[in-house]
């Protein structure tokens, strides 16, 4: 009879385990990164009296959390990608933005300007106030590019402090990964339940899978590993390889600027790991800077340069617009007081294509005087229009990429592939957003908690205990019966 | 059988939404700016054929515009040769007169006043300006192109402006074969870029490999040779000295002076052969005005056609636009009602 009093017991134990296990899953309903929980219970050992096996009640083996590892890989991975995606996207609808010339004038709208500018000019070369608006509208161009330039260059600085911010946050999460690892080995090795402090590993992990693609194992001396693919390992047991970030001077930076941030292992500093990270926030971050931004830079130097070279190729063949006296043998001065008489060039470009956007500007000349911008192909002729007819013409000029395009239609080119590319982000990030949802209903479903089942366990459990204790109040009346035979 | 989680499905809720909201603030973005571009990602190729319509209308703007200054100057130099052909007319008339024996001295004299006016005339047309330009000097516009004397100061520069693309007109006759003779071989549609040209802002190595393309092609302008601007031809060389007008009113002048009839005589050729030369000139005048005019109408068109192509481009079909809209509103609208039954309902509302 004391049997029974036991077996009723073990059910009111098992009972209220599994109501407090139904519990902690209802409250935990919303808990970020949260399993759901399933006690294990099994029969007890039976023993045997007198040749009959006899059950001796139940008995709880332990609470496991609901989990499929292979979910929780395939979703690092979708986060991963998306976040890459996500991130390439944002950047690049930044750049987007620069060579939007939809509703407002851009580069284009203002290189137009440039060309009717000369062309108006060339029917009135000897009127003053075209010359000024030529001057102007040669002005609105320089300034046009280097607008495109320093937002261009403004967006790779950007960048840079974002992957500061990266590389600071994902240290701070490594070591809080280290910390729980430390955790979760004392716990199991003395036996207890680990499944809160492994969702909290699981969602540090996923955390970390937003900068950078993680691989996870276990070791055969079962230190869980994290390692960022194509860069090594981040964090093995109880330790964890620091990364650092810090600006690089210009001939070191990978993004063809000087200061910009680069990755690498705080113990190695000279060994850079910048470009090795696969997918997620730190790749994407890296490639728009190093590679799309990088190129469009290089683009608007080119067409700087050739720009600015062209005009004065044809600038300086010609003279300036003021009256020069012939000497007695014909031959024309060199030039007076506000300048040489030829061979002045309109604009000021750099020596080399490097950044020569950003440091075009009107020649001195040009900038002091608009009688030094040059219309006549001969000297004293304020009619000639021969020089700013050429220029105009330069508009139609295929001069660029080898003499198969025209500065307008590579300038388009640029605009066009920016907004393939961008587009292209648009569609990717659309896309691994609805793979990364997928990935992350599937794990909802099989580890989340669902209120209708665990309202329905919380009646079983509920009954489960209600007819335990009858079977212990049951034991209690037998014994009464027992005890009152002697009366 | 599935398993659905409270996260489950508020995930694919939230999924379902963001979707929803996100299409339908894509159509009021467009639905506000009437564009159905708004950004070059929404459709790379369109942007940039529309970047590239919007350079062509600016271009066609400013064609038009050179047009119209080249009309006004082609305008004033029809008129200027025509009021010379007046003038020569009156002077022929008088010379024909004065080639008989009819007239005495006296009478000579006096209506060699008269010629020594209608040539003061022809100085100051020949001396005629529009704006602050004077019309005969070439490229000289700022000099006085003529002295009290009848010499020329201008030079022979040939003004030409691009009226429509790669369309040169000559606007301006330099006093030199105007006034004088033209004994330069003018070409009706000059190449403005023989001695400077936008190749010559090319790459030494492409320049060359242009040139000779254009060699293999034959089609080198420059290489050309000028048709003869008069359909008549006249020889020059015969009369070239002599044809200036001021010298032959100049002649008349003092050939009525000196009572000289003979010589008035031998002067008529002379006139009919300037006044033939000035006509021819003026038709000519005439048919570059004309060809103006025409490419003014091709640019207007052009413009119209490039414009219309733009908005096909660029702008919104409104009312697909708004049956969008309300589409995606009833869509969303579903969405919020089904979302209604699946938030609210609980296994514990009916175990009370």
């Amino acid at each position: 009879m004391v049997d029974i009093l036991g077996i009723g017991n073990s059910g009111l134990i098992a009972a209220k385990k599994s109501l407090e296990t139904t519990g902690h899953n209802i409250t935990n309903v919303n808990t970020e990164g949260y399993s759901r929980q399933r006690v294990h219970q099994t029969t007890s050992n039976p023993i045997g009296t007198s040749g009959i096996i006899q059950g001796t009640g139940v008995r709880v083996r332990g609470v496991d959390r609901t989990h499929d590892p292979f979910v929780e890989k395939s979703l690092q991975k979708a986060i991963s990608k998306e976040s890459y995606s996500q991130f390439r996207h944002e950047e690049l609808s930044q750049i987007e933005n620069i060579f939007n010339e939809i509703d407002n004038g851009g580069l284009n709208n203002v290189m137009n300007k440039f060309y009717n500018a000369f062309r108006e000019l060339s029917s009135q070369p000897d009127n003053e106030t075209m010359r000024s608006v030529v001057r102007d509208t040669a002005g609105l161009v320089v300034k046009d590019f280097h607008r495109i330039r320093d937002s261009l260059d403004s967006i790779s600085r950007g960048i840079d402090q974002k992957i500061g911010g990266e590389i600071s946050d994902i240290n701070a999460i490594s070591k809080n990964v280290t910390k729980l690892n430390i955790r979760i080995a004392n716990l199991e090795a003395g036996g207890d339940e680990t499944g809160d402090l492994r969702d909290q590993r699981d969602l540090a992990v996923k955390e970390l899978s937003k900068s950078f693609e993680v691989h996870t194992y276990q070791d055969n001396k079962k230190n869980f590993i994290i390692s960022a693919k194509g860069v090594g390992t981040i964090v093995a047991g109880g330790q964890f390889q620091e990364l650092a970030a810090s600006g690089a001077s210009l001939t070191a930076s990978s993004s063809g600027m000087d200061g910009s941030v680069e990755v690498f292992f705080k113990e190695r500093p000279s060994h850079k790991i910048t470009p090795k990270f696969k997918s997620g926030r730190l790749a994407s971050l890296i490639t728009v800077r190093n590679s799309d931004i990088q190129q469009l830079q290089d683009r608007i130097d080119s067409l700087a340069f050739d720009f600015g070279n062209s005009v004065n190729a044809i600038h300086s063949r010609g003279f300036v617009s003021r009256n020069f006296p012939a000497g007695p043998n014909g031959e024309i001065p060199t030039g007076d007081r506000k300048g040489p008489s030829s061979g002045v060039n309109f604009f000021k470009v750099s020596l080399g294509r490097e950044g020569a956007s950003s440091k075009l500007e009107l020649s001195d000349e040009v900038k002091s005087d608009i009688s030094n911008i040059v219309t006549a192909l001969s000297p004293n002729s304020p009619g000639d229009n021969r020089i700013s007819l050429a220029i105009s013409k330069l508009q139609h000029e295929k001069f660029m990429a080898g003499g198969t395009s025209t500065l307008e239609e590579e300038f388009l080119k640029t605009v066009g592939n920016v907004g393939v590319e961008v587009g292209k982000a648009k569609l990717d990030a659309e896309q691994m957003e609805g793979i990364r949802v997928q990935a992350e209903t599937v794990k909802e479903r099989i580890s989340g908690v669902s209120l209708d089942e665990e309202t329905a366990n919380m009646v079983r459990f509920q009954h489960a205990y209600d007819a335990a204790a009858k079977v212990m109040a049951t034991a209690n009346e037998m014994f009464q019966t027992v005890l009152n035979i002697k009366r | 059988m599935t398993r659905v989680s409270e996260n489950s499905s508020t995930h694919a809720l939230k999924y379902a939404l963001s979707k929803g909201k996100e299409k339908m603030e894509n159509l009021q973005l467009k639905g506000s700016t009437l564009k159905s571009i708004t950004r070059p990602s929404d459709n790379p190729i369109s942007n940039v054929e529309a970047l590239t319509l919007e350079s062509r209308i600016k271009d066609n703007e400013q064609y038009i515009k050179n047009g119209d200054y080249a009309e006004l100057h082609l305008n004033s130099t029809e008129q200027a040769i025509e009021q010379v052909v007046e003038i020569l007319n009156k002077a022929k008339e008088i010379a024909i007169a004065q080639s008989s024996d009819f007239y005495d001295g006296n009478i000579r004299e006096n209506v060699s006043n008269e010629v020594k006016q209608l040539r003061n005339q022809a100085l100051s047309i020949a001396n005629k300006r529009v704006g602050n330009k004077y019309l005969f000097g070439g490229y000289k516009t700022l000099t006085k192109p003529f002295t009290k004397d009848g010499e020329f100061q201008g030079d022979m520069g040939k003004i030409t402006l691009e009226v429509s693309k790669d369309f040169f007109v000559p606007i301006n006759l330099n006093g030199h074969e105007v006034f004088f003779t033209s004994d330069d071989s003018t070409d009706t549609q000059p190449d403005p870029f023989k001695e400077v040209g936008p190749k010559d802002a090319l790459p030494p190595e492409l320049r060359e490999q242009r040139e000779q393309r254009e060699l293999e092609e034959g089609n080198k302008p420059s290489s050309q040779s000028g048709r003869d601007l008069a359909s008549v031809p006249i020889d020059q060389s015969e009369y070239k000295s002599r044809s200036n007008v001021f010298s032959l009113l100049d002649g008349l002048t003092s050939s009525l002076e000196n009572n000289d009839p003979n010589f008035t005589q031998s002067l008529l050729e002379k006139f009919d052969e300037s006044i033939n030369r000035l006509v021819t000139m003026r038709t000519k005048v005439g048919s570059i005005m004309n060809s103006v005019e025409s490419s003014k109408v091709g640019n207007e068109d052009a413009k119209i056609d490039a414009a219309t192509r733009k908005s096909a481009l660029v702008d919104a079909d409104v009312t697909e636009l708004f049956s969008d809209i309300t589409r995606q509103q009833n869509i969303l609208k579903t969405t919020y009602k089904s979302s209604q039954g699946l938030m609210n309902q609980r296994l514990l509302d009916f175990l009370r």
